[in-house]
């Protein structure tokens, strides 16, 4: 993990950590936490949670994102911690690149 | 000077709130507007909630504002579209106009505040705001603990529950009503003692508004039941519940007006306003479906037909899945949300830098507006389509490139589905309500005119009133005005408003702009429009 990742990995752990106090929810997060099935979040909740970040990071292309989560499986349509922070780090490193 | 009170009932009409006030269920509201003035609302079209409180708070028009919808293109030429947030707003509102003069504000409840505004005061925000984030959304941070202290505070049932919204909008089961409407009056209140709670502050403020939106709600799911032109005439006791419901529902918002209109201390300026009216409505217009019929929309998976079901529904649940479910290479219209009901064009395919010539999509436009209004409903035979616009006549403005290209205006407020259907029209087993132009106003104060009825005011008048009201200057670049008959003679020479250029606070940013040419792209746009029959 890079200095990058592991700063938004932690600062996403801290966002949900924030959250998740007023879901009642108890139980471990970590990189391999489903938003969706484990966290029990609706997909309007993650849509709302990419706004949040996007406030942080600057512009992501979280509408590409989620459409491409949205054509998958069923069983497979769900973001893991990891695949957000893995998401967020790649596409703020290509902004960065690109000013 | 006292406060000026902000209350926004959303969807709000005189169609059904004069019955109330005239019969005493709304006895406070009828002495509000007879002690005040009142007048017809004129909202933006379409009369959509997003961008017409977007158009109040700013006293500006969606092309000048940037908000078009609940969902908002990425750039002119996407087919992406994310969810509209506060960043969208492209222009400063009446929250931050006020906060830079030095007034405090409390904001509840209004539609696109999240992220939350750094204003001088506080901001839970409404609309489309989870429950689950709510506490993101709170300004200042710590507002979300300090409500949470509330015996009353609830987020689950302050903020949104997708799914019951969905009922608003698409219908529920007979049994599941009354649970519904008793929600929304347990809800209204939740908001009402949070407004309570942040007015114990020793630092008062200036402007205090807050929205409640289950007037939308109810009348979406029960305009049968709250119309008495569309009451049964003799109810079924369990419609007799449902009306007795609905009725208590509108009685106990009165109480909280007056209940907030005392609390914000003497001499108030009392301003009501919704962001658009309602009617009823039953025929729903399947747009992508008509669209894949003239062949200006391919499905990516060819001819599955996967209609919905028989119950007519718009497609709340499947908002901009036309990302993945459209044949880009083919598609050169589609509509993304049945709440728009706008057409896009694809003047560029996925991935290629050839937009349609000028010409061609000009004669585009012209064709599918002629066909839309061509359309007959099957079995009378009457126009569903009463008016087509062109993007560039109703949203002029520096943003408009992010609209939708066509904007449809139904028969009798009939919906837009965006679902896949072999039917083009259905119509709903029982009337529903829908979105109509003329929503109310009614305001009452020291300086307000007593019992005036004022000809037909614009959504973009509200906020160089509330301005006014606060003695901040009203800047000349909104395309609202300050409604001067709304006051007593002589006021406006008393006290002369401040005007100030506009603009200073605006995120002017135009969205992306035009187009390179290639050669092999050039051909694929060109093969596109052959298919369609647009060039030989």
């Amino acid at each position: 993990m890079t200095e990058l990742d592991q700063q938004v990995f932690g600062d996403v752990l801290e966002l949900i950590a924030e959250l998740s106090a007023d879901w009642e929810y108890e139980g471990p997060v970590g990189p391999d936490t489903r938003f969706l099935a484990d966290l029990g979040l609706e997909s309007l909740d993650l849509v709302v949670l990419g706004t949040m970040i996007q406030h942080r990071y600057g512009q992501l292309p979280f509408a590409e994102y989620y459409a491409e989560v949205g054509q998958r499986p069923v069983a497979e349509r769900d973001v893991s911690v990891a695949d957000l922070v893995e998401f967020v780090c790649r596409n703020r490193t290509l902004s960065t690149e690109l000013t | 000077m006292g406060k000026t009170l902000l209350i926004g009932l959303d969807g709000a009409t005189f169609t059904v709130l004069d019955p109330l006030m005239d019969r005493d269920v709304m006895p406070f509201l009828g002495s509000l507007a007879a002690r005040g003035v009142r007048a017809p609302l004129r909202t933006i079209m379409p009369p959509l909630t997003p961008p017409a409180w977007t158009s109040l708070m700013t006293g500006k028009r969606p092309g000048e504002h940037g908000v078009f919808d609940f969902f908002q293109k990425e750039t002119p030429d996407s087919e992406y579209f994310h969810f509209a947030s506060s960043q969208d707003v492209r222009s400063a509102t009446i929250w931050s106009r006020a906060s830079e003069d030095g007034k405090r504000v409390i904001s509840l409840n209004f539609p696109l505040m999240f992220p939350p505004p750094a204003v001088n005061g506080y901001v839970v925000p409404g609309g489309w705001m989870p429950w689950r984030q709510l506490r993101l959304g709170c300004h200042p941070p710590g507002l979300f603990d300090r409500l949470k202290a509330l015996p009353s505070f609830e987020p689950r049932e302050l903020a949104l529950d997708m799914k019951l919204e969905a009922k608003a909008i698409e219908g529920c089961a007979a049994e599941e009503y009354a649970d519904w409407i008793q929600l929304h009056l347990r809800r209204e209140q939740r908001w009402f003692e949070i407004v309570r709670d942040l007015l114990q502050d020793e630092e008062q403020a200036d402007l205090v508004a807050v929205m409640f939106d289950g007037t939308d709600k109810l009348q979406h799911l029960c305009w049968r039941f709250i119309d008495p032109a569309f009451r049964p005439e003799h109810p079924s006791p369990w419609e007799a519940e449902i009306i007795a419901l609905c009725e208590r529902y509108f009685h106990d918002l009165d109480a909280i007006i007056r209940d907030l209109v005392e609390l914000v201390g003497p001499d108030p300026t009392v301003v009501l306003a919704s962001d658009h009216g309602f009617g009823p409505s039953s025929d729903v217009l399947y747009l992508n479906a008509w669209l894949e019929q003239q062949g200006y929309l391919v499905y990516a998976d060819g001819d599955d037909a996967s209609a919905p079901d028989e119950a007519p529904q718009v497609g709340f649940s499947q908002m901009t899945r036309h990302v993945f479910e459209l044949d880009w290479r083919q598609t050169v219209a589609y509509a993304a949300t049945p709440s728009s009901q706008g057409i896009h064009i694809v003047r560029r395919a996925a991935g290629s830098e050839v937009q349609m010539p000028t010409e061609t999509y000009e004669r585009l436009l012209a064709e599918i507006a002629a066909g839309l209004l061509a359309i007959r409903h099957p079995e009378d035979g009457r126009p569903l389509v009463t008016d087509v616009r062109l993007r560039g006549e109703i949203f002029r403005g520096p943003y408009e490139e992010l609209a939708p290209d066509l904007t449809l205006v139904l028969a009798d407020g009939g919906a837009v589905s965006i679902l896949r259907s072999d039917t083009l029209v259905r119509t709903r087993p029982e009337p529903t309500g829908n979105h109509r132009p003329e929503g109310i106003f009614i305001a009452c104060g020291p300086s307000i005119k007593v019992g005036a009825w004022l000809d037909e005011l614009s959504i973009v008048d509200v906020a160089p009133l509330l301005l006014y009201s606060l003695d901040v200057p009203v800047p000349l670049d909104m395309s609202g005005r300050l409604p001067e008959e709304a006051f007593e003679a002589g006021e406006l020479q008393r006290r002369p408003p401040r005007f100030s250029a506009g603009g200073e606070h605006d995120q002017a940013t135009p969205p992306e702009g035009d187009v390179v040419y290639d050669s092999d792209e050039q051909e694929l746009m060109l093969s596109r429009l052959r298919a369609l029959g647009y060039v030989e």
